[in-house]
């Protein structure tokens, strides 16, 4: 099965219109980000307690999508999963395009970005940041060999594609553990909190490659066989499964020593666990697995879409709470004690986020979709029509 | 059918634009001067050449050619080694400087502002104006 | 050679009067040297007797703030502490509560120098841990590792106050701060703001020196008297005791 690689046309009025919506994000963003540096973070609705907020919300989540991006190239290189073949470009090409997004959000946040080169000359290698600065570089570069390996010299393609897979493992344990490695930080500090990220930037990679498939295949009138979808709609059950899995385990160890019964009851009943219960829990497990294994939903491409739809967004409202709900816990600095004083210690934070920060966060998002479209209209990244090969059977639906 | 070796090359362009936007937004603010506290006060310059506030003492701890030329990096390196080694130099600190001279608009201004460079030090530290 | 009566009077005189003044001269600093550097001969630490501490006073965060120009916002989830004082108490209600003052523990380990990507939050050779603010590009990854929330973000552009103190510089907005043991002083042989308030204004509860030096009065009750850090349990070794905790 050789697939034929074609480049979009892009002259169509709503591709255009696409693409100016995306500049318009853009340059709200680049006004956003430029408003937070020169009146300070002041404007934001962040704090001394709540140092991170959403705009690190969205390039984290960016960054957990930006791996799992890779998923259908690597289920192809790496594992033999000849459908995915037709989707390895497009795959590689979507993970450097979440991957610039995400960082440009996280760097554009910072306090002082005219400093950014500092980080690379008096690098700190005990900092999972400066581990981070190499994992994305080099994620980077690895996705471009990969991409071009997969147009011109398909000799190598395995052993990059490998090599990519194996990387994007590090890479979001290394984002993982920027806040699992944090001791005095009950929430998230756990070894589990790495491998909870990789197995979401597994369904959630699975997940953005959903939506954008069907979506651009829609648009484009080009064929999708829904045998495809279905093969991507079981992976994203088994990914979500998995995500699931390590929530428990987490939760089950945390819950069964009493060191723990005060962060953990706060999760639940504390002022975020609305985002626990309806965002962790709801949208990224409960209403995927729900739709995909309803016998009728679970069945239909639109059925698939939502749940993917679903899981993205749970994706973002899972590395909220971990984030959100992580710093707002107070510091257990006194262990049995009650502890106040006019720095809010001992209370929860609160943090009311501001309209700036979703606008630098969507301008990451933007960033992201303009590279997308832009790619798939100089570049023959997607194929004509996508089909399952010659007698290829689902293994199983609900 | 168009050659296959054009698209390394174009899609390295691509991403080289996007690092390129990455990169120079960060830069447009320094530039701006907006860069935090990067602004000094930016008298705009009006003709001749700079005429500096004479100072009070006998003699500078450096000669005065010298300081010239190197002061800024006499500062930025002792900067690095007092906030990071804790070296103290009594008779040479940045506190000492005010007192010969006087008002930084009477003397480091003037030089700065002629040739258009605008160091952020006495945002946070205080010198006599 | 014979000494007559009044120089030896003399003598004994210049000798009384240095053994007078000697201890004077310690509290006043001695005069220091023209160049000095933080050295690893020196590890300073800070020990607080929460049994003198009162709970409304506030002599030692007041004395921080004028020392080191710490402006106040006006908004409590913004406001910098470098020092600020707690009031705890056990959950079941059964002992009165404890007020004691909580400031940058300067940790053997600290881990908002482990994160730092620019190693702008560092460690002196002394043992005083320091944000170089030249450096900072306001991640604000350690004030999510710090487990003392010792640390502030500038989330405004602030001046020089009118009767602020020249010698220490303000801050500019985007970096993060925090306690530094009033570096300045302990450089010129003097203790801390808080500490000096504390003696003066307060009941002396608090007490600066030098732990590398066995016969210093800090050294001294860190031997002899029990003490408690802070989350000992993290293994960061923080520097500042608590005595009576």
């Amino acid at each position: 099965m050789l697939s034929n690689f074609t480049k979009i046309e892009g002259r169509s009025f709503s591709y255009w219109r696409i693409i100016i919506l995306l500049g318009v994000l853009i340059l709200m963003g680049a006004g956003a980000f430029i408003a937070v540096e020169v009146q300070g973070h002041g404007i934001t609705g962040m704090n001394n307690k709540i140092a991170w907020g959403v705009p690190h919300v969205f390039a984290i989540s960016l960054l957990v999508m930006a791996s799992g991006a890779l998923n259908l190239g690597s289920m192809s290189t790496v594992f033999a999963v000849k459908q995915f073949k037709q989707f390895g470009r497009f795959s590689a090409f979507l993970a450097i395009a979440l991957l610039v997004g995400g960082l440009a959000v996280l760097m554009l946040d910072l306090g002082r970005p005219d400093r950014l080169l500092l980080t690379v000359m008096h690098m700190n290698f005990r900092s999972m940041f400066t581990l981070n600065v190499f994992l994305y570089s080099g994620f980077i570069v690895l996705c471009v060999l990969y991409l071009w390996s997969m147009f011109e010299y398909q000799q190598y393609t395995k052993v990059v594609g490998s090599a990519a897979f194996m990387w994007r493992v590090i890479l979001t344990t290394g984002t993982g553990s920027i806040f699992g490695v944090l001791h005095a930080r009950e929430v998230f500090h756990s070894a589990l909190t790495a491998p909870t990220f990789v197995a979401l930037s597994l369904s959630s990679g699975t997940a953005i490659s959903i939506i954008l498939l069907v979506t651009t295949f829609k648009h484009t009138k080009r064929e999708l066989e829904d045998k495809v979808v279905f093969g991507l709609r079981n992976a994203l059950i088994f990914f979500t499964l998995l995500v699931a899995y390590l929530l428990v385990v987490e939760k089950f160890t945390k819950m069964y020593s009493p060191a723990f019964y005060d962060v953990q009851s706060w999760i639940l009943t504390g002022p975020y666990s609305w985002l626990y219960i309806f965002g962790v829990w709801g949208a990224t497990i409960l209403v995927p697995l729900g739709i995909l294994f309803h016998p009728a939903k679970g069945n239909s491409i639109k059925g698939v879409y939502w749940a993917a739809f679903s899981a993205v967004i749970g994706t973002f409202a899972m590395v909220a709470h971990i984030l959100l709900a992580g710093q707002a816990y107070p510091l257990n600095m006194f262990p049995g004690y009650e502890v106040s004083s006019v720095f809010l210690d001992g209370v929860s934070a609160t943090y009311t986020p501001a309209l700036v920060e979703f606008i630098l966060g969507f301008g990451g998002i933007a960033i992201t979709g303009i590279i997308y479209m832009l790619g798939i209209k100089f570049f023959r990244m997607l194929p004509d029509k996508a089909v399952a090969p010659e007698g290829y059977e689902l293994p199983w639906n609900p | 059918m168009r050659s296959l070796q054009s698209h390394p090359v174009k899609f390295t362009v691509l991403l080289a634009l996007v690092w390129a936007f990455v990169l120079v937004l960060p830069t447009m603010v320094v530039a701006s001067g907006h860069g935090a506290a990067a602004q000094q006060s930016k008298v705009a310059y009006s003709g001749g050449p700079p005429q500096l506030e004479k100072a009070k003492g006998d003699a500078c701890i450096r000669e005065s050619g010298w300081m010239r030329r190197n002061h800024m990096d006499f500062l930025k390196h002792r900067r690095a080694e007092t906030v990071r080694e804790g070296l103290r130099i009594r008779s040479e600190s940045l506190v000492r400087c005010a007192e010969c001279h006087q008002s930084h608009e009477k003397f480091c201004d003037q030089c700065h502002n002629y040739v258009g460079v605008a160091p952020d030090c006495f945002e946070c530290h205080s010198y006599p104006k | 050679m014979t000494m007559d009566r009044r120089t030896v009077l003399g003598l004994g005189g210049v000798a009384t009067a240095g053994v007078v003044l000697a201890p004077g001269m310690t509290l006043i600093a001695s005069p220091q040297p023209d160049k000095t550097e933080a050295s690893g001969d020196q590890r300073w630490a800070m020990l607080i007797d929460v049994n003198k501490c009162d709970s409304d006073c506030t002599a030692c965060t007041k004395a921080c703030r004028q020392e080191n120009n710490v402006p106040l916002f006006g908004d409590p989830n913004r406001d910098i502490h470098w020092i600020r004082k707690l009031e705890i108490r056990d959950k079941e209600h059964k002992r009165p509560s404890v007020s004691l003052p909580v400031l940058c523990n300067h940790c053997e380990h600290p881990p908002c120098a482990h994160v730092c990507p620019t190693q702008a939050t560092f460690k002196r050779k002394d043992g005083i841990v320091l944000v170089d603010k030249h450096r900072c590009i306001g991640c604000r990854y350690c004030m999510l590792a710090c487990p003392y929330k010792a640390r502030s973000l500038v989330y405004h552009k602030t001046t020089i106050p009118e009767d602020g103190n020249p010698k220490v510089p303000i801050r500019a907005k985007g970096v993060v701060e925090k306690c530094n043991f009033c570096v300045h002083l302990v450089d010129e042989g003097e203790k801390p703001a808080c500490v000096q308030a504390c003696s003066k204004e307060g009941k002396n509860a608090m007490i600066f020196g030098d732990l590398n030096d066995p016969d210093s009065e800090i050294s001294v009750k860190v031997r002899t008297v029990k003490t408690q850090t802070i989350r000992a349990d993290l293994g960061l070794k923080p520097h500042v005791f608590y005595e009576g905790l």
